[in-house]
């Protein structure tokens, strides 16, 4: 998945996450928050 | 290691953000705004007096303690030292979203309109934030590179797109499938998922990398933008092939907006069967509106057909996105080993789509909208119907003044009805008046009444304008942030397959679908 990125000795060059399904996680805990205070305050 | 680095950076962008908060509340930058306004009302006033204010303090804050204090090695450091990078990528969204995108459309106004199209040319090329961003972050790396402070917030920017991903979910609405005609799902089926299978076919006979085949497919099958963005993270797309996907389809639907029209009048089509033609064969949404009024200035049957072609492809993305996950993860896995794939698809499907379907799921029931919407738009004069947004007795002698102009019969047939209720009554009369203010039949002042009306009656739902604002924040973000991935050298690496891909199966398309509309579409959809 390099693209000419430095090597990084935590996460990827696309994520500081260790990996894909964590990411997934933190991307959907986020949106969640988000839709909950939309539905909340709207 | 301790990643935090001692650099005054985060506190300069917290203080640059407070000074333009600063100059935009004290109305000493309203000059400026006016000038991107281009006559109109600046829209972003009110983001613009709150947003710079709120992450400026956040960040100069964040940046004093990280300039003057200790740091010591774990993960508060390491998550933390990703906030200097993020608060980079937003300062450079927030530029991008409230100068640079309306200063281009103050010089494509400047141009005029686009022939018989109505749009300025910054709309048909697809210049707003979501290409300028991804421009912004390419000359930024390509021209200064990445500072060593930001580069581990430049890796937040697919956390950023995979979040908007799932709150794009509640954009869309299985209930609205049940008000689109039989034969609009039966051809934009066939021809989406048509056009996903032939660019995953050939992109596999021309040996281009997995991830680039899906996520061109999905731009190429579904409806551009959106879906490139949707469908990069699932096949693990990188940055560049997610710029070239996203300029193969633009340019594409730039020249087919051009070129339909021409074609559709050499044919003599119908009104009914160019709006099906080119809400399946052009690719974006705006593209699509551009191709069927340069086809039928003077009304609206062509625009309304083309729209309900356009809703039902956009409705097919969960669809696509499911489709390319169990694709790449299949395709990837059977490269090295022969694996339970039930199990595979288990372990490494994203999860992110799941948050996807769950918003789409709740969206349909009604919880975020009516559920008989598109993307939040909605016709209600029933309900909530505020007394102010009746036709005054002025507004109304603006029109009776004019009626005599009106010649087609259900025109002058809306109108009274308008004239006699003071508010639009149904959504066909809705179209009918929209048609008569693309017609330019009355003068401007009538127009406007008409506009107000029409404004009276379609809501957009709070709640999915909100949605909406995240998302457009969230993806602004990340396509900042994916365009300061993308060097000059990956570019030249991944080659010009996509786009000799792209014009394969778009031409395709096309030709196809325009044979079947002349077979199939008469008047009636």
């Amino acid at each position: 998945m390099a693209e000419e990125q430095p090597k990084y000795d935590r996460g990827s060059a696309l994520s500081i996450f260790g990996s894909d399904r964590r990411e997934d996680f933190m991307a959907l805990i986020f949106a969640l928050i988000i839709a909950f205070g939309v539905y909340v305050t709207h | 290691m301790v990643y935090t680095k001692k650099s005054p950076a985060l506190l300069i962008i917290g203080l640059i953000m407070l000074a333009m908060w600063y100059l935009a509340d004290s109305g000493m930058m309203q000059p400026y705004l006016d000038h991107l306004a281009a006559g109109k009302k600046y829209k972003y006033l009110s983001e613009l007096t709150s947003i710079p204010l709120y992450f400026g303090i956040l960040a100069a804050v964040i940046g004093a303690w990280q300039l003057f204090g200790t740091h010591k090695e774990g993960n508060w450091d390491y998550y933390s030292s990703s906030i200097a990078g993020g608060m980079f990528i937003l300062l450079i969204a927030m530029l991008v979203r409230w100068f640079v995108a309306p200063e281009v459309h103050v010089i494509s106004v400047a141009f005029g309109k686009i022939g018989d199209t109505g749009a300025y040319i910054d709309k048909l090329l697809g210049l707003n934030y979501v290409v300028l961003g991804i421009l912004t972050g390419i000359i930024i790396v390509n021209v200064f590179r990445i500072p060593e402070w930001a580069q581990n917030g430049v890796r937040l920017s697919r956390l950023g797109l995979k979040t908007g991903v799932i709150l794009l979910g509640t954009l869309y609405s299985a209930a609205e499938l049940k008000n689109l005609g039989g034969l609009s799902i039966v051809m934009i089926g066939f021809f989406v998922l048509g056009s996903v299978g032939m660019v995953l076919w050939l992109g596999a006979r021309r040996n281009i990398p997995n991830s680039m085949g899906g996520v061109l497919s999905a731009g190429m099958g579904v409806c551009g933008v959106s879906a490139t963005v949707a469908a990069a993270p699932v096949v693990q797309a990188k940055s560049v092939e997610i710029a070239y996907t996203i300029g193969t389809i633009l340019l594409w639907g730039v020249g087919c907006m051009f070129v339909f029209p021409i074609i559709g009048n050499l044919l003599g089509m119908s009104h009914v069967q160019f709006g099906a033609w080119a809400g399946t064969g052009i690719l974006n949404s705006a593209q699509v509106a551009g191709a069927a009024l340069a086809y039928q200035p003077d009304g609206i049957e062509t625009l309304k057909v083309a729209e309900i072609f356009n809703i039902t492809r956009v409705l097919v993305l969960p669809i696509i996105v499911i489709w390319l996950a169990v694709w790449y993860v299949k395709r990837e896995e059977s490269v090295t080993q022969t694996v339970n794939v039930g199990r595979v698809i288990f372990e490494k499907f994203p999860v992110f789509v799941l948050g996807f379907i769950l918003m789409f799921a709740l969206s349909t029931t009604g919880i975020f909208a009516p559920a008989n919407h598109y993307k939040g738009k909605y016709f209600n004069n029933t309900t909530d119907f505020k007394e102010k947004n009746l036709l005054s007795a002025e507004q109304k002698s603006v029109l009776t003044a004019e009626f005599d102009k009106i010649q087609r019969q259900d025109r002058k047939d809306a109108v009274s009805r308008l004239l006699e209720n003071g508010k639009v009554m149904s959504i066909a009369d809705d179209d009918t008046i929209r048609g008569l203010i693309n017609a330019k039949v009355l003068s401007k002042e009538a127009d406007g009444v008409l506009k107000k009306a029409h404004k009276a009656v379609r809501h957009t739902a709070k709640k999915i304008k909100a949605f909406r604002n995240w998302i457009t924040w969230l993806f602004a973000f990340g396509l900042v942030g994916l365009g300061m991935q993308i060097t000059v050298g990956a570019m030249k690496q991944a080659g010009g397959q996509p786009a000799v891909i792209g014009g394969i199966v778009g031409a395709t398309k096309a030709i196809l679908s325009l044979i079947v509309v002349l077979l199939l579409v008469s008047e009636k959809v």
